[in-house]
C-alpha cells in the first residue's frame, strides 16, 4: 500500500512541484511583502506602511469606487441579460440552436487585443460605428474616451459584451437539466408562460444564477483588460481605473511591489467577502 | 365529468405517423386503459387528448365540444405523469395549490381543495416536505393530490407507476382503482403492464404501431381476442402459439393438426373454412392445459424448466422447437428433459390465420 502511495505521489510530483513553486509560493510571499517597505533596497519589514498608506490613498479610494460601480451596474445587467438570452436559446422555436450558441459563446475565444481594438473603433467619436447610429436616433456623438461616465459606460457595454454569452451557456445548461414535463404539468395547471418563468424557472435557476454571480463578482474585481487597452489605462485622468489596474501601476510601473500585494490582497478579501454575502443572502432567499 | 370521442385522430411528426385514425368513445365516468408494446402511440393518444401535442387529423371532442384547438389549459383535464413532474422548489402543500393560486382561485376553496385531496391520499403529515424529501409511492400520491384538487372533468394517467417496485406498484393500482370508485370521473391510464390494465379497466384499448387493435372489457379481450397480438398481449403469462395446418374441413368445423407434432388433432367449430392444407396458429393460454386424457387431444412435451410458486406451477417446455409455458395447480413437476403430457380442451383454443386474424 505504502509503495502504491509512493508511486501515485511521484506521479503528482511534478505538478505538486509547479503548483508549490509558481502558485502557493508567491501567493504566500506577496502576502509577505506587503509588510515590506519595497521602495528601499534592500526590503525593509514595515508592517503598517503599505496597509496605512492603503486607509488614506485617495487612488485607492478612486479604483475601489470605480471597481464597485461597474460591479452593482454590470453584474446585475450582464446576469440578467445571460439568463433572457439562456431563456431564448433553450426555446424549442430556435432553429439552428448550435450557431447561436457558438455565437453567444464567441466573444470569450477572441482575443482580448483584437476585441478591445474593434471597440475602440466602433466608439471612436470621428468615425465610430455607435456615434454614427446614435446620431440617426437624433443622440449627438458621445466623446467615449473623454468623459469619465461614458467611459464607464463604455467599459461596461464591453464586459457585458464579453462575458454575457459565457454566462448564457451556463445557465442554458442550468436551464436544460429542468425537466420538461414540469413546465407541462404547470401548462395543464394553467399556469401562463411568464408565470412559469417567474415561479418555476428562476427559482429552479437559482444555484446556477448564484454560482455566475460568484464568478462574475472574482472577475469584475480583478477587471484589468478592459479599462487598460479601450479606455486608454483607466482615462480619463483615472475615470475608470479599477482595482486591478492600480495594482499594475504601482506594482509594474511604480515597481512598489509591497504596496501592490497589499492591493491584491484587498482585491481577493473584497471579492470573498461579497461573494460570501452573494451566498448567504441566495440561500435566505430559498 | 365529461364523456371522451375520438373520431378518426391521427398524428404525424413530419413525415412519420404514428397514429392512424383512432376511432373511440368513452363514456362518462369510466376508466379506459390504453394499453400496447413501446411505441405503440399510447402516449401520445394520451398527450393529444391533454393538449401537449397537437392533432394532425381527425377530432378530439370533450362532453361533446370539439377541443382540438382548445388550449390545454381549457380543458379541465388533468394529468399524472411518468416522472410525477412534482415542482422540485416547492412543499407539497405548495405543489397542490400552485395552479390554484396562479389562477386566482379564492383562498378558502383552495384550502377545501387540498384538505379533501390530502385526506384522500392520506398524505396530510406530509404537506411541509418537498419532493426530494419524499418516496416514489409518496411523490406519486402527491402527483395524484395536484390532480385532484384541479377537480377535473377527465382524469389522464401515463404510465403513472412504472418508476415504482412492484409491491408498491401492487399498492397504488388498487388505491387508483378505489380512487375512481370514490370519484366516478371519468380516467384515462397508459400503461405497457396488461396486469395493470386488466386489473383497472373498465374498458381496455389495445394498441399496436399507432392503431387500435381491440377495444373491450378486460375479460371480452381475455375470452375473445379478435387477432393474434391481442391474444398474446393480454393475459399472463402469455398465450402459446402453435404452427398448424388445416387438415380437414366440413360440418361447420375444421380439424387442424399441429406442425410439430402432426399426430396431435383438434377439430374445432368455425364459421369461415379455410382450404386443407392452409397454415394456421393454434394458441392456448398456459392456465388452459388441462391433463392428460382429461382434453380433446394429448401433447407431449419436454419439460426445459419449472417454477413451482405453491399454489401454481409453471413449465417451461418445448415441443419439436416450439416453446411452451403450461400453467399447472399445484405440479410438483422438476424434472428436466422429462417427457410431460398435458391434454389440449379444443373449447379453450383459438386459431388465427396466416395474418394473425382470428378464425372464428
Amino acid at each position: 500500500m505504502r509503495l502504491r502511495n509512493g508511486i501515485a505521489y511521484a506521479f503528482l510530483a511534478p505538478y505538486l512541484l509547479i503548483f508549490a513553486t509558481f502558485w502557493l509560493w508567491p501567493i504566500i510571499s506577496s502576502f509577505l511583502i506587503s509588510f515590506q517597505n519595497t521602495r528601499v533596497n534592500p526590503w525593509r519589514f514595515a508592517p503598517s506602511l503599505n496597509w496605512g498608506r492603503l486607509v488614506g490613498d485617495p487612488a485607492f479610494y478612486n479604483a475601489l469606487y470605480n471597481t464597485l460601480i461597474i460591479l452593482v451596474i454590470q453584474v446585475p445587467v450582464m446576469i440578467a441579460l445571460a439568463t433572457v438570452m439562456a431563456v431564448l436559446l433553450n426555446s424549442p422555436l430556435l432553429k439552428a440552436r448550435p450557431l447561436y450558441r457558438f455565437a453567444f459563446f464567441a466573444p470569450v475565444v477572441v482575443g482580448e487585443v483584437a476585441y478591445a481594438a474593434v471597440f475602440r473603433l466602433m466608439f471612436s467619436i470621428d468615425f465610430g460605428i455607435v456615434n454614427k447610429l446614435l446620431g440617426t436616433v437624433g443622440i449627438s456623438a458621445i466623446s467615449w474616451f473623454d468623459n469619465a461616465t461614458a467611459a464607464m459606460a463604455l467599459v461596461i457595454i464591453a464586459v457585458t459584451w464579453r462575458w454575457a454569452g459565457y454566462n448564457a451557456i451556463i445557465i442554458l445548461a442550468g436551464l436544460q437539466s429542468v425537466p420538461g414535463d414540469v413546465y407541462e404539468a404547470a401548462t395543464l395547471d394553467r399556469v401562463s408562460k411568464v408565470q412559469q418563468f417567474f415561479h418555476i424557472t428562476l427559482p429552479l435557476l437559482r444555484p446556477i444564477i448564484l454560482f455566475c454571480v460568484v464568478l462574475s463578482v472574482i472577475g469584475t474585481m480583478q477587471l484589468f483588460t478592459e479599462p487598460f487597452l479601450i479606455t486608454n489605462r483607466g482615462g480619463p485622468g483615472g475615470g475608470t481605473e479599477t482595482l486591478g489596474l492600480l495594482l499594475y501601476r504601482q506594482g509594474f510601473n511604480s515597481l512598489n511591489f509591497g504596496y501592490a500585494s497589499a492591493i491584491a490582497y484587498t482585491i481577493a478579501a473584497l471579492a470573498v467577502a461579497i461573494s460570501l454575502l452573494n451566498l448567504f443572502f441566495g440561500r435566505q432567499a430559498k | 365529468m365529461a364523456g371522451l370521442t375520438l373520431t378518426n385522430v391521427v398524428k404525424r411528426f413530419g413525415a412519420l405517423q404514428v397514429v392512424h385514425g383512432a376511432n373511440l368513445e368513452i363514456a362518462d365516468g369510466e376508466f379506459v386503459v390504453f394499453v400496447g408494446p413501446s411505441g405503440c402511440g399510447k402516449s401520445t393518444l394520451l398527450r393529444m387528448i391533454a393538449g401537449l401535442e397537437d392533432v394532425s387529423g381527425g377530432e378530439i371532442a370533450i362532453d361533446g365540444t370539439v377541443v382540438n384547438d382548445v388550449e390545454p389549459a381549457e380543458r379541465r383535464i388533468a394529468m399524472v405523469f411518468q416522472s410525477y413532474a412534482l415542482y422540485p422548489h416547492m412543499t407539497v402543500r405548495r405543489n397542490l395549490s400552485f395552479g390554484l393560486q396562479m389562477n386566482g382561485n379564492p383562498k378558502e376553496d383552495t384550502e377545501r381543495r387540498i384538505a379533501h385531496a390530502a385526506d384522500i391520499l392520506q398524505i396530510n403529515e406530509l404537506m411541509d416536505r418537498r419532493p426530494a424529501q419524499l418516496s416514489g409511492g409518496q411523490r406519486q400520491r402527491v402527483a395524484i393530490g395536484r390532480a385532484i384538487v384541479r377537480e377535473p372533468q377527465v382524469f389522464l394517467f401515463d404510465e403513472p407507476l412504472s418508476n415504482l417496485d412492484a409491491e408498491l406498484r401492487v399498492q397504488m393500482r388498487v388505491e387508483i382503482s378505489k380512487l375512481h370508485k370514490q370519484l366516478g370521473t371519468t380516467m384515462i391510464y397508459v400503461t405497457h403492464d396488461q396486469t395493470e390494465a386488466m386489473t383497472l379497466a373498465d374498458k381496455i384499448v389495445v394498441l399496436r404501431a399507432g392503431r387500435i387493435e381491440q377495444v373491450g372489457a378486460p375479460l371480452d379481450l381475455y375470452d375473445d381476442p379478435a387477432n393474434q397480438f391481442v391474444a398474446g398481449f393480454v393475459g399472463s403469462p402469455k398465450m402459446n402459439f402453435l404452427k398448424g395446418r388445416v387438415e380437414a374441413v366440413g360440418g361447420g368445423s375444421i380439424t387442424v393438426s399441429l406442425i410439430a407434432d402432426p399426430s396431435v388433432r383438434l377439430t374445432m367449430p368455425v364459421n369461415s373454412m379455410p382450404a386443407e392444407g392452409t397454415p394456421v396458429t393454434l394458441g392456448i393460454r398456459p392456465e388452459h392445459f388441462t391433463d392428460a386424457g382429461a382434453g380433446n387431444a394429448d401433447l407431449k412435451v419436454a419439460v426445459d424448466v419449472a417454477e413451482h410458486l405453491g399454489h401454481t406451477s409453471y413449465i417451461y417446455a418445448s415441443v419439436a422447437d416450439e416453446a411452451l409455458i403450461i400453467e399447472r395447480p399445484e405440479t410438483r413437476h422438476s424434472g428436466h428433459r422429462q417427457d410431460f403430457t398435458v391434454g389440449l380442451p379444443a373449447r379453450r383454443c383459438f386459431l388465427f390465420d396466416a395474418d394473425g386474424q382470428r378464425l372464428r
